[in-house]
């Protein structure tokens, strides 16, 4: 794709100068931004394909790939300036398509330069005819885009005021909140009553609290009324998808806790002490004192103690057996014997 | 911990007897493999038998010591411990007639050192060596691979000395009437040394091993442990006593019947090794160095898993212990 933007003047691509920039002219040739420059340095210029005489300013950065289609997207902005009836000012169908058709070969002709003379003496005589009719739609449009642009900044403003609401909202549950278990401690520490009921009562009347919560908030604030549709009948907005996306996550029932269970090892032996006593015990008294460097590292003589009472008692209780791969394929073949044998 | 370890799970044996049928039928396979061709009768003059077998290897074992304590730099005892107890499990599945115990026995410290965390540099290792040192290391870094394999890559040892040092410290804490436990050192790491020519390592847990080198050592010296034993030890299960205590008389009988073979016996058997051993493995032999040649040249991969020394069948062993190699 960039080697296809080739300055047909001085051939550069936008592989070779990434910052090149292709313009187009008005019949539709293109030329690199420094060719421009250069053609009209020498005074005002002539497309170095078709000759036709140019200006500077009819000059447009290229859109598209193609220069001819930049060229006609030109032409057809230009000329739908000027024929821009609508669906609603014919009495039938037909005769819209009509019009259509025939603001489509105007079109056509002027890009592809096909009897020129003539297709402008028809953009003429179109001009002369309708030029009321073509004012009054002029103001129309400019009258509905602004209405648009009203609407947009209408939901904008709908939109921030729904944030700042479940802000305060939220704000507000927080003090309510606060408030609720000073109150709690208040109670407990002045009120006679007895200290379980007033924690009942309590939990009872944030409970209340929070059931009412949800309803607030499921009221959607009504701001200003205003249109919610275009004229075609299409939605404005999103106005129906996310009016309840502001509602507070509902509260997960209750999971069982994660409880720790400390694992369990097997030391076929007596069990020894565990580490926390061995300096109870005493046992630290026959056993090399960690210096210095070896404490900051974070190595007491309790780790050494205890490895070595759990390997020295681990495996007392131990009592010979054959675990040996030799005895595993000795006993898989005499059970195979003895399965043959009974089949037999 | 002993208890959940891959030494408990999958290298212990029941007996004495269970041991030797290990051992007879690695035997039996090397030599139905290699002798197919022969009678029994000349079969018997040509191979070694599991006796003759049982002798190399603890004339070996020694060897294996002595090479450690000239060890340079010098060479903790558990380093010495693991080293043999791969040499035991070695020579347990295979024949010593098929893989050469000289390399076997250099591969298992080496390998015993880097297991055990004491950091010696190949080159460190080959200077404490006699002759040529480049093949000295090329030896040891082929047979790595396959000493590992046969053990399965189950390479975590538990040896007796640790549980030495609990129990020594527990008597010390528990014990006191009994003055002065350290003067049982002496009698204890001699029995210690002894118990690893036994096949005791690969029939008892090693704190049991390390309680019947206490009480050996203390009745040489004419005093009693049994107070401890039975008081404090074992105050609640007294059946269990029972147990223990026949596993340590078991013990000391073996370390007692522990004799070193006779030179001239072992000088004979070495050279009947050299006769029957399998050429495959052995690096001096031409074949062997013909096959090595031959793989060079044509740049096999190993992606078979077939290592100069290992067969089919041992490679399906591996894949198995690859997937247990995390175990301890």
């Amino acid at each position: 794709m960039d080697d296809y933007q080739t300055c047909p003047k001085c051939k550069t691509t936008k592989y070779r100068n990434p910052a090149m920039v292709l313009m187009v002219n008005a019949c539709g040739h293109a030329l690199c931004e420094s060719c421009v420059e250069l053609l009209f340095a020498k005074g005002s210029g002539a497309c170095p394909e078709c000759k036709c005489p140019l200006r500077r300013n009819n000059f447009r950065v290229q859109l598209f790939e193609d220069p001819a289609v930049d060229k006609e997207v030109d032409i057809r902005k230009r000329i739908l300036k000027e024929f821009n009836k609508r669906q609603e000012d014919f009495p039938t169908l037909r005769e819209y398509n009509d019009y259509l058709e025939e603001v489509e070969t105007i079109i056509f002709n002027l890009v592809f330069d096909i009897d020129p003379t003539n297709t402008n003496k028809m953009i003429d005589n179109y001009k002369k005819e309708n030029k009321d009719i073509t004012q009054k739609n002029r103001n129309r449009q400019s009258q509905e885009e602004m209405e648009l642009e009203e609407l947009l900044e209408a939901e904008k403003a709908q939109q921030s005021e729904k944030a700042n609401l479940y802000v305060n909202a939220e704000l507000e549950e927080k003090k309510q909140k606060h408030k609720a278990r000073e109150k709690l401690i208040d109670e407990l520490m002045f009120s006679d009553a007895d200290a379980k009921s007033i924690v009942a009562s309590h939990v009872q009347a944030t409970a209340a609290l929070a059931k009412e919560q949800p309803k607030a908030a499921a009221q959607p604030s009504s701001g200003v009324v205003k249109s919610s549709k275009f004229s075609s009948g299409i939605q404005i907005g999103l106005r129906g998808q996310h009016t309840n996306s502001f509602l507070p996550i509902p509260k997960q029932e209750d999971l069982p806790l994660y409880r720790y269970t400390a694992p369990v090892f097997d030391y076929d032996g007596p069990p020894p002490p565990p580490i926390e006593k061995l300096g109870k015990l005493n046992y630290f008294a026959n056993i090399r004192a960690a210096n210095i460097a070896e404490r900051a590292g974070g190595y007491t003589e309790a780790m050494s103690c205890c490895r070595a009472l759990q390997e020295a008692l681990g495996g007392l209780f131990y009592s010979p057996q054959l675990t040996h791969k030799t005895a595993v394929l000795a006993t898989n073949s005499s059970t195979q014997d003895t399965d043959d044998m009974e089949t037999t | 911990m002993f208890a959940t370890s891959t030494q408990r799970h999958f290298w212990m044996f029941k007996d004495e007897t269970d041991v030797s049928n290990a051992r007879l039928s690695a035997n039996i396979k090397y030599i139905s493999s290699r002798g197919r061709n022969m009678t029994v009768i000349e079969r018997e003059a040509h191979f070694l038998n599991v006796v003759e077998e049982k002798s190399l290897i603890m004339s070996y074992e020694y060897q294996l010591r002595d090479f450690c304590r000239k060890f340079h730099p010098p060479m903790p005892r558990y380093v010495i411990g693991t080293a043999l107890h791969y040499l035991k499990r070695f020579y347990v599945n295979n024949s010593v007639m098929d893989y050469p115990p000289k390399e076997i026995l250099v591969t298992c410290v080496y390998l015993a050192c880097k297991v055990e965390e004491f950091n010696v540099s190949m080159d460190q290792f080959v200077g404490n060596l006699k002759g040529d040192r480049e093949k000295a290391a090329a030896i040891i870094l082929n047979n790595e691979l396959l000493l590992m394999q046969q053990l399965d890559y189950q390479l975590t040892v538990h040896n007796p000395f640790r549980p030495l040092e609990g129990l020594m410290i527990d008597m010390k804490t528990r014990f006191p009437t009994f003055s002065d436990p350290e003067r049982l050192r002496p009698g204890i790491d001699e029995f210690l040394e002894q118990v690893f020519y036994t096949d005791a390592i690969l029939i008892y847990s090693p704190s049991q091993i390390s309680l019947a080198a206490i009480i050996h050592s203390a009745s040489t010296s004419k005093e009693n442990v049994d107070e401890y034993i039975t008081k404090i030890l074992f105050s609640e299960d007294q059946k269990r006593l029972l147990n223990l205590i026949e596993a340590v008389k078991k013990i000391r009988v073996m370390v007692r019947n522990v004799q070193l073979p006779h030179r001239d016996t072992i000088k004979a058997l070495e050279k009947k090794l050299a006769l029957c051993c399998n050429p495959d493995n052995n690096s001096e032999s031409p074949a062997f160095k013909k096959r090595m040649k031959q793989s060079f040249d044509e740049e096999e991969s190993f992606e078979d898993g077939q290592y100069p020394s290992a067969s089919s069948d041992q490679v399906r062993s591996m894949l198995m212990g690859l997937s247990e190699m995390g175990k301890i």
